[in-house]
């Protein structure tokens, strides 16, 4: 079932994007959708069908934060699993994005296995 | 014997004795509650104030004029606030754009070479599980015993190898994130140099536009080709430089 889970990776740089994806896939996730920041994210989470949320935070557009807090203020997405992966690693900000209800906080330049550490530990947590 | 000289009178006697006799009119007025004297003494006492509130201002625009002539007259500070930041920008986006494209055909590699070392590592693997069994089938073969004995080697080693590369080229995906990062901090400066830009710009606007800028040298420029900056003609590839060159008998 959780090979089969579809995930929404959301950053304004199309080559960060493409290593995000190559890095699911390697996991074992094939269906990766992409969007460029949160205005673009929005209208393909409220379409449905994707399980597993990983936005950046500095974007042009809506930023992560903001779109963190959309998917959280919306009763069909609130309890979307979100990762946030970002150059952002000040500590208010990572406190920030805790308290908008963030599931996961990955600083860039980061490796393979702590994504994957990550991931397991809030699908784990799901379960 | 020195002659007796006259005490001179301070700037501030002279402003008291101005003031006094209105400030005693006001007072007067204020006591017998005579509003229209009260006013007018209000009025005398703001009256004496203007000339230096006036010289004050007068003062401060000729600065300010000052200033801005200077700006204008300063030609290389036009130049910076009219071509200089312009180009930056573009410079900065064009590195954005190059460190893109770079990325991107290393991403291209990778995820071309990938499977390509994982087909060969499965490969070695199920081969040498079969060359295995066919070993112990075949029992000694000392017709092909070096032969067999360097495929015995290859196979592992192939098996090993192609997992090496693999996981090196996880390693050189991985490392592409520079170019994220980077952008961020060149995005980051862009944004700088455009507020600088506007500024300047409304410095300029201010300053009017007194000087002629033809009267300035052009710049060196050095170092590879920006697209929309580079005002030289520029040769396009390798094949225009060699005939370029053998035209000047090179």
């Amino acid at each position: 079932m959780s090979k089969e889970l579809k995930f929404l990776v959301v950053d304004d740089f199309s080559t960060m994007r493409r290593i995000i994806k190559n890095l699911l896939n390697d996991l074992g996730y094939p269906n990766v959708t992409e969007a460029d920041d949160g205005k673009t994210a929005l209208p393909v989470l409220q379409q449905g069908g994707i399980d597993f949320l990983i936005t950046d935070w500095n974007m042009p557009g809506m930023a992560g934060l903001d779109l963190l807090k959309a998917v959280r203020a919306d009763e069909k997405l609130k309890k979307m699993p979100v990762l946030m992966l970002t150059a952002e690693a000040k500590r208010e900000q990572i406190i920030e994005a805790a308290q908008a209800g963030v599931n996961g906080y990955v600083i860039k330049p980061f490796t393979a296995e702590t994504l994957k550490e990550k991931l397991d530990k809030i699908l784990g947590a799901g379960k | 014997m020195s002659s007796p000289v006259a005490k001179p009178v301070s700037n501030l006697s002279v402003f008291k004795l101005e003031y006094r006799a209105y400030v005693e009119a006001l007072a007067d007025a204020l006591i017998r509650e005579d509003d229209q004297t009260f006013f007018e003494a209000v009025d005398h006492i703001v009256h004496l104030r203007e000339p230096e509130m006036f010289g004050e201002v007068r003062k401060l625009t000729g600065d300010l004029q000052t200033a801005l002539e200077r700006f204008s007259v300063e030609s290389r500070l036009a130049d910076i606030a009219e071509n200089d930041i312009p180009d930056a920008r573009q410079r900065l986006l064009h590195v954005i754009n190059l460190t893109d494209v770079a990325a991107h055909k290393t991403l291209d590699l990778v995820e071309r070479s990938g499977p390509l070392a994982e087909s060969t590592a499965r490969e070695a693997a199920m081969l040498l599980d079969e060359w295995q069994r066919y070993r112990v089938l075949v029992g000694s073969d000392l017709e092909h015993e070096d032969l067999m004995k360097r495929v015995d080697a290859f196979l592992p080693s192939a098996q090993r190898e192609s997992e090496t590369i693999r996981r090196n080229l996880a390693d050189v995906l991985m490392a592409q994130g520079y170019q994220d990062l980077t952008g961020q901090i060149i995005r980051g400066v862009m944004k700088l140099v455009e507020e600088l830009e506007s500024a300047l710009a409304e410095l300029r606007k201010l300053s009017g536009d007194v000087v002629e800028h033809a009267q300035m040298g052009d710049r060196e420029e050095h170092g590879p080709v920006i697209p929309g900056v580079t005002k030289s003609s520029v040769a396009e590839g390798q094949q225009d430089v060699d005939a370029l060159l053998s035209g000047h008998g090179l």
